[in-house]
């Protein structure tokens, strides 16, 4: 029975290699976990050894030193903020394009798409010159307004609003509904999978964003997780290895939870990426 | 969009009811405009007009010292981006990088994806794992990268212990070595992106070409080169395309791992948006830093063009 034997030899292969990569893959985030229940020393002197005993002192560190509840707290106000603007504002404008057949509409989506082309670098320098001279330096609408709506989310609700049957929409404005009662109380409801897909875009990019943070919020109060992280290991090198490596595990696990329990739309948001 | 409203059986006068008709025509237009206005106004303060003052600032010495001091240059800052070693080692640099990263992030992408395509228990296990570094942030990514290649962590303990090292690298400082390690930690981070888009396309091939090719006597390199690469072209186009375009914009990547903003001593680790950040807030020369932002534009335009233009895109 050749073909049978090969064919399980070729599973085995199969299975072994995704078992290592897998291993690769999650070996860094062990290592980080690892190192937060680690003493200090040991992190230092035997990086790679497992910890000779747990300690929580890494976490006590973190909030003793960091303020770590008011960075989770501002990075959450702003993620929020940008997931739910943006997403509600771009679904309005999705269902205006694909469902209103205003005169221009075809050409202002062309101009949508066609904006969609220029480089993020290009507004580095001028919106920040923007903000600085309308005074939003150091203000979190610096961040949450110019995010506030997106083409490309605006493309890809748009492709789902399509397919929703116009008879629907109809049936409901015979009903007398006007049209923000038809985006409130239908478009949200049956364009609901696309929103969840954008909403999960929309806060894994603002919770790990960076250099927006970075740019515009320069007040130690107003900072985010991932700059007090950069801070806080930059301001210390070789210091409170304890308290960096527990950190950066309190910073990661709200993000690996969410991503677990909705990993199936996680996977729709970037293998629906829309081939010409 | 078909207007429903002849459905419904009319009781009225004919012409009432056509002026009706436009009144609530005319009423769902005026709905129409207000949703896309949030987008208009958006676009309008933070993209069109930022992106005209962008072109206005090269022109001129501009900083944020002194701002009242606009000092009219006409193209000089063009010039100079122009004629600026380090500019031009950043643009060597990112090249350096993203050849590597890209090479690297396809290759796992693409060994992934068959190995998921093949598996047919337990995929998805594997997938949500191999996804878990796309979500997590760039710093903590970096911050952990960064341990573990460093002259004391992990991997360069195991290659001592094999034998492939006789001594510990210090990559930071070397000239030539920070732009593939950090493709490397990069390719680690991204290469889940090209593993679910690849899987996705593979799962739309059409098995019967795979049926007729067994049939023609062709074996499994055959029919991997001979049709799942051709038939993947959209996808492994549309991944080229945007690793070019965000990957010639890194930034967070080698300022995190703890690059000032010239890339180190000898620049080794300059990228072009490190050099105009460092440019815009360190020297505060924002008509410079501006310029370099178009120039870099420029660049990434033209590499676009190029792709559609000679990378085959259909199959």
């Amino acid at each position: 029975m050749l073909p049978a034997r090969r064919f399980t030899w070729t599973t085995a292969l199969v299975y072994i290699l995704l078992i290592l990569g897998a291993l690769v893959v999650l070996y860094p985030f062990f290592y980080m976990i690892m190192n937060s229940f680690k003493p200090g020393p040991e992190i230092l002197n035997s990086p790679t050894r497992l910890p000779s005993r747990l300690t929580l002192s890494g976490y006590a560190g973190v909030f003793a030193t960091l303020n770590m509840w008011r960075l989770f707290r501002n990075s959450l106000i702003l993620a929020s903020s940008i997931t739910i603007l943006n997403t509600g504002l771009s679904a309005l404008a999705a269902y205006a394009i694909a469902k209103i057949p205003f005169p221009g509409r075809d050409q202002l989506f062309s101009f949508m798409l066609a904006t969609m082309m220029i480089p993020g670098v290009l507004f580095l320098i001028p919106t920040y010159v923007v903000m600085y001279r309308l005074g939003w330096v150091g203000h979190f609408y610096a961040l949450i307004i110019p995010a506030a709506i997106s083409v490309y989310n605006i493309f890809l609700i748009r492709q789902f609003i399509i397919g929703i049957p116009n008879e629907l929409i109809e049936a409901a404005r015979l009903d007398g509904a006007n049209e923000l009662q038809i985006y409130w109380r239908l478009i949200l409801a049956l364009a609901r999978p696309v929103l969840v897909t954008v909403a999960i875009l929309n806060f894994i990019g603002s919770w790990n964003d960076f250099l927006g943070p970075l740019l515009y919020l320069n007040n130690p109060s107003t900072w985010t997780v991932q700059l007090g992280l950069y801070q806080f290991q930059t301001s210390v090198p070789g210091e409170n290895a304890q308290e960096i490596w527990a950190s950066m595990t309190l910073i990661t696990v709200p993000l690996v939870v969410i991503y677990f329990a909705l990993q199936d739309q996680f996977m729709q948001a970037f293998a629906n990426v829309s081939f010409k | 969009m078909a207007q429903g409203i002849t459905v419904v059986p009319s009781t009225r006068p004919t012409g009432s009811n056509r002026a009706a008709s436009l009144w609530s025509q005319m009423r769902r237009y005026g709905w129409g405009y207000l949703f896309v206005l949030p987008w208009i106004i958006i676009y309008l303060a933070f993209g069109l007009y930022p992106l005209a003052l962008s072109f206005y600032l090269t022109f001129f010495d501009y900083s944020f010292i002194r701002p009242e001091d606009y000092v009219f240059t006409g193209i000089g800052n063009w010039l100079r981006g122009l004629t600026d070693p380090l500019f031009w080692r950043s643009i060597l640099n990112i090249f350096y990088n993203q050849v590597i990263f890209i090479a690297l992030t396809l290759g796992l992408g693409l060994l992934s994806a068959l190995l998921l395509y093949k598996a047919i228990r337990g995929g998805k296990i594997f997938r949500t794992i191999y996804f878990m570094p796309v979500v997590t942030s760039v710093v903590v990514l970096m911050a952990i990268g960064n341990y573990l290649v460093s002259p004391g962590g992990p991997l360069q303990a195991l290659l001592l212990q094999s034998g492939i090292l006789h001594q510990p690298i210090f990559w930071k400082f070397s000239n030539w070595l920070p732009m593939p390690v950090i493709a490397l930690i990069n390719s680690w981070k991204w290469f889940g992106v090209s593993t679910v888009i690849l899987l996705a396309g593979m799962a739309a091939i059409d098995q019967q070409l795979y049926e007729v090719a067994a049939l023609d006597g062709a074996n499994s390199w055959q029919q991997f080169f001979g049709i799942t690469i051709p038939q993947l072209r959209p996808q492994l186009f549309f991944l080229l395309v945007i690793n070019v375009i965000n990957g010639l914009q890194m930034f967070t990547e080698v300022f995190t791992i703890g690059y000032d903003v010239y890339g180190g001593p000898n620049h080794q680790a300059l990228t072009p948006v490190l050099y105009l950040y460092g440019q815009a807030f360190d020297r505060s020369n924002m008509g410079y830093a501006s310029a370099l932002g178009l120039l870099l534009a420029v660049l990434i335009a033209i590499l676009t063009l190029l792709q559609f233009k000679f990378v085959p895109s259909e199959a």
